[in-house]
């Protein structure tokens, strides 16, 4: 489906001064909305069926801010933009917000922490759209369309709008944690159990740390500290409009992102620049350096392939 | 509340945009518009956006009269694209279709009965001694198989005597050599309904009927059924989008379609030659109906006889 042009820009302006304003109420939302005059997106002497599809597209767009990845707060923002695209719509019958199968739990889980967050004004308006028949039960989220696209649009929505991914948050969460210290206290009650001292294990049988549980943890919190720290440079960075400073606290970014990659590349440049010359009996062999600085084949030994980005040349006798 | 925080202050007229809006969607859309008033002359929806606009909406909110007949909730309903079998050069990036709302408990009989294709409208036979006695029986009436195939099983329609397993060649081909094909199965089509398959949305299924005649079935959506929809189920299933084919005219009037198709005409000045009834009777025969030159004719159904 090719998309409206402009609406992204224009919905991404909204979520983005509702997220700089840095609260998740309606009111400021309205507000936003009124200064923008957003009603008006649907005018324009359009003709119904152009409507109806037009309607549709935008639903759909606004939707895709309502699932995660994306940041709280730009759920809200996305359930506020629904809510107000929804009821100035001017289709006449409405159309619908159409929500995935496998959409459905994570909605009504956020449901329910809005309802526990005590963001009440939110929780309304989502209750508002359930009782109004907003929603159409999908199997898919997308309508498939059948035009031939000339080049597929990848969306690209912004960094800043989804939420950091914490890979190790979702490894190690708190029920993995609690499950780690109840399997770790059942090991250690079994090892009392076999050994002669009832109530102390041997000592031959310390194969681990005992407080691995709670440094696991540590760790964790660590990196997200570390995590939400690097965030919040990287943010201030791309404020601050100085360009001394900001080439310094770039590189400090880059340097400490890419530090390590860099210190490996170099390692490996080095050690494998230095070709060894195949010996005059296979002379019509010799060894071509396959750089691998693509990234592609990162932890891989070169191979010995014809293709090559930089090789030096080995002299020939 | 909560809504008129929301519409707008005063009262604005739809159809036009405000002048300073920081939108850059109604920006976007001024300028095509100012465009279209240039170039356009006249600026109004055509019959076909009214009749595609029409079919889309014209069963919305129906509530049906007999109690009986009211789709109730938890009802599934899937949205069919039918493609048409023809093959013409234009059609070669998207091809044409037709799209229909089934509900999950209807039969597949049903939905076979609903696709209206050309093909069963053929005659069969050569006319041009007896151009009186041509429309007797149309293919629809004689050839009576088909089948769906869905997820590697065939679903024969078995309703009459006359109706054949169509899809045996193809299960006796696929067990005859290891060709990589799973088990390809053959049942009746009358016994199931839609909620028993299991199915890929986007897919490509087929249709098969007349022996040859097949067309590409895909399902594009899968949604429970909502208050604003149509519940009457007897108007099930619906149709709500088809592609408008235009029709050949007749050769001689170009007003009337073309009913009459004719080859080898010493008469006619190209081969195949299409007529209307009334000029195909006053070229080719006298007034006692004897026939004048030679030539073949055959009763000719338009594609487009559906819009």
């Amino acid at each position: 489906m090719s998309s409206v042009p402009g609406l992204q820009a224009d919905c991404e302006e909204l979520l983005g001064a509702f997220q700089d304003a840095d609260t998740v109420r309606f009111e400021r939302f309205a507000e936003l909305w009124r200064e923008r005059r957003f009603h008006a997106i649907f005018y324009g002497r359009i003709r119904a069926l152009e409507r109806n599809k037009l309607t549709k597209k935008t639903l759909e767009l606004a939707q895709q801010y309502f699932l995660p990845p994306y940041a709280f707060q730009i759920r809200v923002g996305a359930l506020y933009l629904l809510y107000g695209l929804y009821s100035t719509q001017l289709c006449q019958p409405k159309q619908k917000i159409r929500v995935a199968l496998k959409d459905w739990p994570e909605i009504t889980k956020f449901h329910r922490d809005l309802i526990d967050s005590q963001h009440y004004d939110a929780a309304y308006v989502f209750r508002t759209l359930r009782l109004a028949r907003a929603f159409h039960f999908t199997a898919m989220p997308k309508l498939l369309n059948y035009r031939t696209k000339k080049k597929i649009q990848e969306n690209e929505f912004k960094e800043e709008f989804k939420d950091p991914s914490n890979r190790v948050n979702t490894l190690i969460t708190n029920d993995v944690l609690e499950e780690l210290i109840n399997i770790h206290d059942h090991y250690q009650k079994m090892k009392c159990v076999i050994s002669a001292d009832k109530s102390q294990p041997d000592k031959a049988l310390s194969l681990i740390k005992d407080e691995f549980v709670i440094t696991l943890k540590d760790i964790t919190l660590e990196h997200q500290e570390w995590q939400q720290n690097r965030m919040k440079l990287f943010l201030n960075v791309k404020d601050t409009d100085e360009i001394s400073s900001k080439k310094e606290e770039r590189t400090l970014l880059e340097s400490e992102g890419s530090e390590r990659a860099n210190a490996l590349a170099r390692i490996k440049y080095r050690s494998y620049s230095a070709v060894v010359e195949a010996p005059k009996s296979r002379r019509h062999r010799q060894v071509k350096l396959e750089s691998s600085e693509s990234g592609l084949n990162y932890g891989k030994s070169p191979s010995r392939s014809k293709r090559n980005d930089r090789r030096p040349q080995p002299a020939r006798r | 509340s909560i809504d008129t925080l929301i519409s707008s202050d005063k009262e604005k007229d739809p159809d036009v945009i405000p002048e300073d809006s920081s939108l850059l969607t109604l920006r976007i859309r001024k300028k095509a518009l100012e465009r279209r008033e240039e170039t356009i002359i006249v600026d109004r929806a055509c019959r076909q956006e009214t009749l595609a606009y029409e079919m889309e909406s014209h069963a919305i909110g129906k509530r049906p009269d007999n109690p009986t007949d009211l789709v109730e909730e938890g009802e599934l309903l899937l949205t069919l694209n039918i493609f048409y079998p023809v093959i013409f050069q234009k059609h070669k990036d998207h091809k044409p279709y037709q799209t229909v709302l089934v509900l999950g408990s209807q039969k597949l009989t049903e939905l076979r009965d609903s696709i209206s294709c050309v093909s069963d409208l053929q005659i069969g036979g050569e006319f041009s001694n007896q151009p009186d006695q041509a429309p007797e029986h149309i293919s629809k009436d004689l050839y009576k198989s088909a089948f769906f195939y869905f997820e590697g099983i065939f679903y024969n329609d078995k309703r009459y005597p006359e109706c054949r397993d169509l899809s045996r060649t193809i299960i006796e081909w696929s067990e005859s050599h290891d060709r990589g094909y799973g088990n390809l199965q053959s049942v009746k089509m009358e016994d199931y309904t839609f909620n028993d398959l299991s199915l890929k949305i986007g897919f490509p299924y087929l249709f098969c009927h007349q022996g040859n005649c097949e067309h590409i079935v895909i399902i594009t959506d899968i949604r429970l059924i909502h208050h604003d929809d149509c519940l009457d189920r007897n108007l099930y299933p619906l149709l709500v989008k088809k592609h408008w084919l235009c029709t050949r005219k007749c050769f001689v009037c170009k007003m009337y379609t073309a009913r009459w198709v004719t080859n080898n005409d010493s008469l006619a000045p190209e081969d195949p030659c299409f007529f209307c009834d009334t000029c195909f009777r006053m070229l080719h025969y006298d007034a006692e109906g004897n026939k004048l030159g030679e030539f073949l004719a055959y009763p000719y159904v338009d594609p487009g006889i559906f819009n």
